[in-house]
């Protein structure tokens, strides 16, 4: 066995992802890195779907644009996917991209490889799949992302609360997350998985406000939260991010025409907030953020 | 080596077994008037016996008392004074430095436990820097290995470190050196980055195969002092169904590093993760692994959230008292929190 050099790489920093927004990049230190498990925690509607799906859009950038010329698999276990949405993510991408798309007539959803998830024991059999659809698929883009949306979904029903089956389920976490680690190590890979938040409930030992990273408390929609799936899971991934949003941070209403009908609307948009939670490489630091038609933008 | 085997007229040999003498190691122990008059025997006779018996042990003690009886042991004076020389490895955060008595001991093995994003990665990365201080600057001027078994290690915050590190070095000698002409901090921060040598581990069989190698792999690299592994438990929690099977494997991954440690004189420093462990109708938290894991080290430190301010408390350790300090980690670094007016907290 050899150690690998650690100079190896030049300039000595590891492959990021851009997100597609500067303000998010700049609090990630270029985006989520790779060869590592990024966890987005957040409650539901604040945009993880969001930032997973411009996430698997912008993997196609070439790297010298903050992408990693390659493609994402998507395993989603909640339903149902927002095709649409994706769709309507892809239109915008490609007209801002195309020269990825010109030579080859293909467009971006192409490259986005969509897989649902049931339960756990369906997610071990899709990923033992995945390292012989790296070596033999014949895509134009090697897989380079894959995004896990949600894992807290696949351990919503199948498990009691006993001591044993939190065991299992305990076990079951480092497994997923084991896996995943291996191929993120073997192929280059980021992998982004999401999960979801639960409701702070003071238990008498105090256990449940154990405090895990930056935050002292995590807030959302102005009530306190914890994320989902507790500790054991929370010593799986590599990072750790939260997004959140209060429902009092409106920003820009704006008077729009509704080309068809004639009539005019105001949008309203909550704004969402980003924090890091914890990471190997990362200072505490957080930023502000809108999700619009063509993806997330961040705010000053 | 017994008395029989003396050469001396078998009435005495008698004497002297069925008094009790069976073995040099209790003639050499004894004066020989004492000798004389166990066996019943004559002085001159006692005293004839015991300088045979020192001619055989080859002891050079004129009183007939021989320094060790059992091979290889050594008495605590000179391992006193062994251990008050072996040089130990600061984490730059001198609070921390001070409950650990002064850094991380060599020849030990450390284990450092916390919730993750307490910094339990930070430290390593930090040890594995500040093992190549060079003797000039107090430091062991030796190599790191680091192990890591969970992706976390990333180069650039290791740069970030060592760059640090460097400038620390440039501005201590400045300091000390401001009215000579200042001699230039040779190493560099791209230097402290090849002399760790980082293995990844993907699974625990490879963990296992790695720590069975590590033998080898210093014994041709005679100058690593430290051995990190981050973190020590990952591959352990899945695919364990019989956890007996699982504190063996352990157990003998422990006598591994102790035996490195001793070996090679260099610190191994494991880091653990904490759960939840079920004990008296509740739940608490404890470091992973289980209750046998527990003995497996020599030292215990456990990292901790305090209100705001990240904590260090030594849980076990064979010499150091229990006693908690505080730590931040900045952009260079392991450092001293900005509170600086209660230090030390004795338990």
């Amino acid at each position: 066995m050899k150690p690998r050099s650690l100079l190896s790489q030049s300039p000595t920093t590891s492959l990021k992802l851009t997100t597609g927004c500067e303000t998010l990049d700049a609090c990630l230190h270029g985006g989520f890195p790779c060869d590592s498990l990024t966890e987005i925690v957040a409650e539901s509607g604040c945009g993880k779907t969001q930032l997973c799906l411009q996430l698997s859009l912008c993997a196609q950038l070439p790297i010298s644009n903050g992408g990693l010329d390659g493609s994402a698999l998507y395993l989603h276990s909640e339903f149902p996917f927002p095709f649409r949405r994706l769709h309507q993510l892809s239109r915008s991408f490609h007209l801002s991209n195309p020269s990825i798309y010109a030579d080859h007539n293909d467009n971006p959803c192409d490259h986005v490889f969509i897989q649902n998830v049931h339960n756990v024991d369906h997610l071990f059999d899709v990923m033992s799949k995945i390292e012989s659809f790296v070596k033999n698929s014949k895509t134009r883009l090697p897989l380079k992302l894959i995004v896990l949306d949600s894992v807290a979904a696949l351990f919503r029903s199948e498990f009691e609360n006993t001591p044993s089956d939190l065991r299992k389920r305990a076990s079951c976490f480092f497994k997923i997350s084991g896996k995943l680690k291996q191929l993120a190590n073997k192929f280059g890979l980021a992998v982004v998985i999401t999960n979801q938040v639960t409701d702070f409930v003071e238990s008498s030992d105090g256990l449940s406000g154990l405090r895990i990273g930056n935050l002292r408390c995590l807030y959302s929609s102005g009530r306190r939260v914890v994320p989902a799936l507790g500790l054991a899971w929370a010593n799986c991934v590599n990072s750790r991010v939260f997004i959140s949003r209060s429902d009092d941070s409106i920003c820009q209403e704006r008077r729009e025409d509704d080309e068809r009908s004639g009539s005019s609307y105001v949008s309203r948009r909550a704004r969402r907030r980003f924090d890091i939670v914890f990471s190997p490489y990362l200072p505490a630091s957080s930023c502000e953020f809108v999700i619009t038609g063509e993806g997330i933008c961040g705010v000053r | 080596m017994e008395t029989w085997r003396l050469p001396l007229s078998s009435s005495i040999r008698g004497k002297l077994i069925s008094a009790g003498y069976t073995s040099l190691s209790s003639i050499s122990s004894v004066s020989s008037t004492d000798l004389a008059r166990d066996v019943k025997i004559t002085e001159s006779e006692a005293f004839e016996i015991l300088k045979m018996a020192n001619q055989v042990t080859g002891s050079s003690s004129c009183n007939g008392r021989s320094s060790s009886l059992v091979n290889g042991a050594r008495n605590a004076w000179d391992m006193l004074h062994e251990e008050e020389a072996l040089p130990r490895i600061t984490t730059s955060c001198s609070d921390l430095d001070k409950i650990l008595g002064g850094g991380i001991s060599c020849r030990d093995v450390t284990e450092i436990g916390g919730v993750p994003g307490i910094g339990k990665t930070q430290i390593g990365i930090q040890l594995s820097v500040n093992v190549q201080i060079p003797r000039e600057f107090g430091g062991l001027g030796g190599k790191a290995i680091y192990i890591d078994t969970e992706g976390s290690f990333m180069v650039e915050r290791a740069l970030q470190i060592a760059e640090a590190c460097v400038e620390d070095m440039e501005e201590y000698t400045g300091y000390m050196h401001k009215h000579f002409k200042a001699s230039q901090v040779q190493m560099k921060p791209r230097d402290i980055l090849e002399n760790i040598f980082y293995f990844r581990v993907c699974s625990y069989t490879e963990q296992i195969a790695l720590v069975n190698h590590l033998d080898k792999f210093i014994s041709e690299n005679k100058d690593v002092k430290v051995v990190i592994v981050d973190s020590i438990t990952f591959h352990f929690r899945q695919d364990f169904d019989d956890l007996a099977h699982r504190t063996r494997v352990l157990s003998e991954m422990a006598l591994k590093f102790m035996k490195l440690a001793k070996k090679f004189s260099l610190a191994v420093v494991l880091l653990n993760q904490v759960t939840t462990k079920y004990t008296e109708g509740s739940f608490q938290l404890a470091l992973a692994l289980g209750d046998s894991w527990s003995h497996s080290c020599t030292n215990r430190v456990i990292l901790y959230w305090n209100g705001d301010e990240r904590y260090a408390y030594i849980d076990k350790s064979p010499s150091l008292p229990s006693a908690s300090a505080s730590y931040t980690v900045t952009g260079r670094g392991l450092r001293n929190s900005s509170s600086s007016s209660k230090r030390v907290k004795m338990m």
